[in-house]
This record gives structure tokens, C-alpha cells and sequence, in this order.
């Protein structure tokens, strides 16, 4: 996945609000009014991080009834998550050869 | 800025800090365990400047086809043997990484990877607006909401 698209869902995610509203979405599909409920902002500014959260793909809007419920795209969510755990494991490799260096180390330093 | 996007990684090795700062710093050891598995990275592709300011670069062949990616860093803070500090300000949009080494007092040392700025959204306007998150938590959330 380019940088870029990565920087538009770890931007996205830079807000507790939209990490919230994902969660809610993560239980169900929901209105931009019910998605609105628990929080104390007006409708105008929940439906402000639907936007944020739709141009990071995050969420799409259907266009099924009126209502246009909001449903949570797990695509990006997948690419970024695979970003952290591919990015660990290469310091995780890092410092399992370093042990394995470290202990090539070991018999020369004791040898002395 | 300090703390928009974190990823923090913690190992113990059976080495004093003093040696691990070594090899986190020494080319002749970086060449045996620098790069993703599939990589080598030759010494000759070493770059250590080892001082606040100086350059801190790697070239990581891949084994397969031997492309090559080079690392473009600059150190930040050099405390041997307790803490090392560098800066990549192209490859990762400022990525920020902090190797601190702490003597367990048994001949262990546990050394934690703690890396701010990831990746270049985080410098973005958004970012200075003080929205605060952490990679950690996130990968948690994920864990989650995710099947």
C-alpha cells in the first residue's frame, strides 16, 4: 500500500472520535444520527469525521435507502494493520539476529 | 509533536549496554543483523557519523533479486551506553527512533525501541492540531474490530 493512502488512514485514525465512531460501526451499520448519539457535538461535526473517515476509505456511506447508513470498510484497516505488524516484525528479526550475533560474540570474548 | 504515532518494541538480550550500544552503532557488528530478513546489509553500505548531527545510513540488499534500500538517518542524541536517538527525514517523513538500553543488573539488558512520527501523515497540519494517537493502542483497537 503507498505511503499515502497509509497517511490518510493513520491520519483518520488520529482522533479519538473517529476511532470511536469506527468501533460503534464495528458493531453495526449505523445513520450519521445514531452514530451521533454519544457524543456531544452536533450532527454537522460527526458527519465532519465521516467525511475524514470516508476519503480514508475507512467507512462508505450506502446508498441503499435514504438513510444512507454508514458500514465500516475493513480493506484499509487490514493494509494498515498489516503495515504495524510487518513493520514490528522487522525489528523483531533485527534483534533476533543480533542475539544470534551477540552469542557469536561470547566464545571469543571468554577465550581471552 | 512528540507523541503523534508511536510504535514501541522491547527486548532483553544477554549482554551488557555498553555492548549493545556497540552493536546498535558499529558497522563491523550491523552488518550481521541490520535489515529485514531477506536482506544483507554489506559493510561497505555502512554509514556511522557517530555524533548529535552525523549520519547514520544503511544499504539493505534483498537476497532475492538484489535490489537495494538504502536508510537515510541522522543522529539525534548519541549517550553511550544508555540511549541513542536518530532521525530519518526522508524515508519515513521525520520518523523519529529512540533505542534506550537498561541494565537489568544481571549481565541482561533490556532495550526498548520507542519510534514517534510514523509515518509522514503525522507531520501534516492534521497532525499539529494536536491530535494524539498511539500505533500501540490502535494495533490493540484493531485486534478488536477486526475478525
Amino acid at each position: 500500500m503507498p505511503t499515502d493512502e497509509l497517511s490518510l488512514v493513520f491520519g483518520a485514525l488520529a482522533d479519538p472520535t473517529r476511532r470511536a465512531i469506527l468501533e460503534r460501526l464495528a458493531r453495526g451499520d449505523a445513520t450519521v444520527n445514531q452514530l451521533a448519539e454519544p457524543f456531544a457535538m452536533s450532527q454537522q461535526a460527526v458527519s465532519k469525521h465521516i467525511k475524514v473517515l470516508e476519503n480514508a476509505r475507512l467507512v462508505q456511506r450506502t446508498r441503499a435507502a435514504q438513510a444512507r447508513p454508514c458500514v465500516l470498510d475493513t480493506v484499509r484497516l487490514d493494509a494498515a494493520a498489516g503495515w504495524i505488524a510487518e513493520h514490528r516484525q522487522v525489528w523483531a528479526d533485527r534483534y533476533d539476529r543480533l542475539d544470534e550475533h551477540l552469542a557469536t560474540l561470547r566464545p571469543r570474548k571468554e577465550a581471552r | 509533536m512528540t507523541d503523534t504515532g508511536e510504535l514501541t518494541f522491547r527486548r532483553v538480550h544477554a549482554a551488557e549496554p555498553e555492548l549493545l550500544f556497540d552493536c546498535m552503532t558499529q558497522p563491523q557488528h550491523l552488518t550481521h543483523f541490520w535489515g529485514p530478513t531477506g536482506t544483507t546489509t554489506p559493510l561497505d553500505g555502512i554509514v556511522v557519523d557517530l555524533r548529535p548531527g552525523g549520519a547514520f545510513e544503511t544499504t539493505m540488499v534483498n537476497e532475492g533479486d538484489g535490489s537495494s534500500y538504502t536508510m537515510r538517518a541522522t543522529y539525534v542524541e548519541v549517550e553511550r551506553p544508555h540511549r541513542l536517538v536518530w532521525i530519518e527525514p526522508e524515508s519515513r517523513g521525520g520518523m523519529k527512533t529512540t533505542v534506550t538500553f537498561h541494565s537489568l543488573g544481571d549481565g541482561r539488558t533490556e532495550v526498548v525501541t520507542h519510534q514517534t512520527n510514523v509515518p509522514a501523515a503525522f507531520r501534516a497540519a492534521e497532525a499539529q492540531a494536536g491530535f494524539k494517537t498511539s500505533l500501540d493502542r490502535f494495533a490493540a483497537y484493531l485486534e478488536r474490530i477486526t475478525p
